[in-house]
């Protein structure tokens, strides 16, 4: 057991990050269970914290009586600093023993820049970077979410990967190392992977080999173990009715992110906007019950205290019975003080309506997503939002009270010229105006935030080529240039780093030796703005020599193998270029939760149904 | 209504929090415990709930002490059994009583702090050293501290928060200090920055940084008496 002296302590930022003892927290005694778990989240404290997933599979786990799951995140650099000056290895909030000394270290992948944290935590454990360098000593490293359904830039150093959700999974995972482990680990590390390889959705990298052409694109890749399936394929919870929910969560102390109850409408979402991969990843959609939604607000209120409850999913102003529960919840909680508190709105009247229910009081702000300025341009994306829908939508929100909107954008999208980011610029002048047709009088705050486009793997656009650093530094400046009123703010994001993410979101494995030497050279906490270093990651490039722009800016052809087309989401391939092509010719795909079928093919494949409690009733 | 007092600890397992986080998570125990406190009308509302004084992040105490308002009088053992299961690991909830609305608040009652300091001496430092330094601070009229903040910089003369001497034993490696700081309507001193001042102004060998600091008693006390805010009528 590590014990953390008092003079670090004293000297970090937020110690209670690292002092663990959190109410609800579950310790168990290593002698007494055959499989340890760190579940190791690639961030700080507060980020980790705030994750449903790893609360999910938190509970999940330490459910078995077998198994003990803790957990860890990534020390701060300040704390960072103090260990390594102090030899202290990455440990865990429970047991407080080192990450090194369990079985297996699970790493959630949500997002690219984190890559070279999760190659920071293994150096500070003490576990070989490279699965190639473990022994039996060392623990096995697996990954799980979104990014791992291109994982590849990270293969070198992950022993698994996990497609799809895991609520499932987890379990034959821990019941096949347990047994493992009490066989006398037969095979050694390679005789475990090649179990695991077995089960669906489970990806071990280095039973496959990868060869490429000339031209640099890759030529094929073949697995070089018997038990290698050819394509591994996601896995799905069919029905969420059917799995348990996380209702005793950790509480932290500090004031973390997402720092209240939360519970889970529903996995999926089938609008198909064209850029967005989680829309693609977690199809079909599944909803929960509102019964089952209101016990298990009720179970996580009496067992945290907390005084707010969110909902989440994919778009939650989707959910069949949302008005429904919404009322009821508010029923049920307005005697006991929690609030409840609604996640992102749907461009309508509806919303509105709900939102001016929900939030009586605090007339704060209220946001809204066209990603598009024109109407051509969200045709290309999908987002079934017409002009009228979006005047309508702010308008009823000037009436109800409301005078600050937000509203996100992308630029660098599929087709976009300058007269769609010109249409930005005039929806927000738009915004000022109703407000003064609605109120007679000025005074609306408009805010516009415009994230650059990254082509995502398993996405519509996963062949378009992303917009260069020097394009969409044009394209913001340009806007900054259309907007001229000080109703209206402006702001937009680090045009490098969304080329870096877009490098790594479609990347291969042999960028598994840029992220090493990257990191080498400093590299870490990439998504934060205060660490970000782009001349860091260009040597690195440049060291190992690899292009950049080969893997971000360059257009694939139809008939390229791409490096995750052996990963499967069961979103047929010819599915996604039948969407690009339809992006081009500005055709709109209907939502398929309540009317035909678009066949892409998940649910066939999957043997799943979209759950849909209205459509039922 | 009613308001009920309550004495309860700030443990070694939750030292490092700020009094915001301990006070969050006192108020979410309560919560859980389902009792009937009341809270402030309007439309955010929060829990009637005051404490005496904040401690700072890696202090712990022995006794801090709170008031609840209950909208209805629940037996003080009922209450007690309640939320002692709900308190975490590092809160001990001693005792409480019921005491009457005209109570002076804690924050304005309580003046009077005793903290002890666990801190290792240096290398090499002897005994002698360690008490030179700790009478040359008990016999100073004025000793300044000087304190940094984002609002700018002060100079503070700490002498007159100390209330009796402040007294070390060294115990092995390690030095026991006593400190006795006032709290008054203008201000009082951290002991942190007292450990500050000694160590930098009175040269005391000690490896400050190491400190544990731990609040020992917190009390009301004028000139005839010390009373802790359980005394209270």
């Amino acid at each position: 057991m590590i014990q953390l002296d008092p003079a670090i302590l004293n000297r970090v930022s937020k110690p209670s990050r690292y002092t663990g003892h959190e109410w609800n927290s579950i310790k168990k005694d290593h002698e007494t269970v055959a499989v340890t778990f760190a579940l190791a989240f690639p961030d700080v404290y507060e980020v980790g914290m705030s994750h449903l997933g790893l609360k999910i599979l938190y509970h999940i786990l330490n459910r078995r009586p077998d198994t003990a799951a803790e957990r860890v995140f990534a020390p701060w650099v300040d704390m960072e600093a103090e260990m390594r000056a102090a030899d202290i290895p990455l440990h865990t909030l429970e047991s407080f023993r080192p990450v090194k000394e369990f079985d297996v270290v699970g790493f959630t992948l949500q997002y690219e820049l984190s890559y070279t944290n999760i190659i920071n935590m293994l150096d500070l454990a003490g576990i070989p970077l490279l699965s190639a360098e473990r022994t039996e000593e060392h623990p096995f490293i697996i990954v799980g979410g979104p990014c791992s359904y291109n994982g590849e830039p990270i293969a070198d150093f992950i022993d698994f990967f996990s497609l799809g959700e895991s609520e499932e999974a987890i379990e034959e995972i821990a019941g096949c190392v347990a047994e493992w482990k009490k066989a006398g680990k037969p095979g050694g590390r390679q005789g475990l992977l090649g179990k695991m390889a077995q089960f669906e959705g489970i990806y071990v990298p280095a039973f496959y080999d990868v060869s490429y052409h000339q031209d640099g694109t890759m030529e094929k890749i073949v697995p070089n173990r018997p038990e290698a399936k050819a394509k591994i394929v996601k896995r799905i919870v069919k029905d969420l009715e059917a799995v348990d929910y996380p209702t005793k969560p950790v509480m932290p102390y500090l004031d973390v992110v997402h720092d209240r109850a939360v519970i889970e409408l529903f996995r999926g979402c089938t609008r198909g906007c064209r850029f967005c991969q989680a829309g693609m990843l977690y199809r079909p959609v599944r909803e929960r019950k509102p019964e089952t939604l209101l016990k298990q607000a009720q179970q996580i209120i009496d067992n945290t205290g907390y005084s707010e409850i969110s909902l989440t999913s994919l778009s939650s102003a989707d959910y069949s019975c949302l008005h429904e529960l919404v009322t009821k919840l508010i029923e049920q909680f307005k005697d006991q003080g929690v609030s409840v508190s609604l996640p992102s709105l749907r461009i309508d009247s509806f919303s509105i309506q709900l939102a001016q229910e929900v939030q009586q009081v605090r007339k704060s702000g209220l946001t809204f997503a066209p990603e598009a300025g024109s109407q051509r341009l969200r045709d290309v994306i999908n987002k079934g939002v017409t002009e009228k829908n979006f005047e309508d939508a702010v308008s009823s929100a000037f009436q109800a009270g409301w005078s600050a909107v937000k509203l996100y954008f992308m630029i660098g999208l599929p087709t976009e010229t300058d007269e769609d980011i010109k249409g930005i610029a005039d929806l927000a002048y738009k915004v000022l105006d109703l407000y003064r047709e609605v109120k007679g009088k000025r005074g609306a705050k408009v805010t516009i935030g415009v994230s650059s486009f990254v082509p995502k793997s398993h996405t519509a656009f996963q062949w378009f080529g992303q917009n260069t650093v020097a394009e969409i530094e044009r394209k913001q400046q340009y806007l900054r240039s259309l907007i001229r009123d000080r109703n209206i703010s402006y702001n937009y994001h680090d045009a490098r780093t969304s080329f870096l993410e877009g490098v790594f979101a479609r990347g291969d494995r042999r960028l598994s030796q840029v992220i090493l030497a990257a990191w080498r050279n400093g590299a870490k906490y990439d998504g934060w703005s205060e660490h970000f270093r782009y001349d860091v990651w260009m040597q690195a490039f440049a060291d190992v020599g690899l292009e950049p722009a080969f893997y971000a800016n360059r257009e694939r052809s139809n008939d390229e193998l791409l490096p995750w087309d052996h990963l499967e989401s069961a979103v047929h391939k010819e599915y996604l270029l039948q969407e690009y092509d339809r992006a081009v010719a500005q055709a709109a795909t209907i939502d398929c939760r309540r009317d035909v079928c678009g066949t892409c093919g998940v649910c066939p494949d999957l043997g799943v149904a979209v759950i849909d409690w209205e459509a039922r009733a | 209504m009613a308001k009920v007092r309550l004495e309860i600890s700030k443990g070694d397992e939750i030292r490092f929090l700020s009094h915001l986080d301990y006070a969050r998570t006192i108020e979410r125990a309560v919560r859980r415990s389902k009792l009937p406190v009341a809270y402030s009308e309007g439309f955010n509302p929060h829990m009637k709930v005051a404490y005496a004084s904040a401690l700072s992040v890696g202090v712990a105490s022995r006794v801090e002490y709170m008031d609840m308002d209950l909208s209805q009088p629940l037996e003080p053992q009922v209450i007690k059994a309640r939320l002692e299961e709900q308190l975490p690991e590092g809160i001990i909830l001693s005792r409480l009583k019921y005491i009457a609305d005209r109570t002076p608040a804690l924050m304005a009652a309580v003046n009077l702090s005793i903290f002890r300091l666990t801190v290792p001496v240096a290398d090499g430092a002897d005994n002698v050293a360690i008490q030179a330094a700790i009478a040359a601070f008990n016999s100073a009229e004025r000793t300044i501290y000087v304190r940094e903040s984002p609002k700018g910089r002060r100079e503070i003369d700490i002498k007159q928060f100390m209330d009796c001497e402040t007294a070390a034993v060294l115990r092995g490696e390690e030095l026991e200090i006593r400190l006795c700081i006032r709290m008054t309507p203008t201000g009082s001193v951290k002991p942190g920055e007292v450990l500050a001042v000694l160590v930098d102004t009175y040269g005391l060998p000690v490896k400050k940084e190491s400190a544990f600091i731990d609040r020992q008693e917190l009390l009301i006390a004028d000139s005839e008496r010390r009373i802790t805010p359980m005394e209270v009528i």
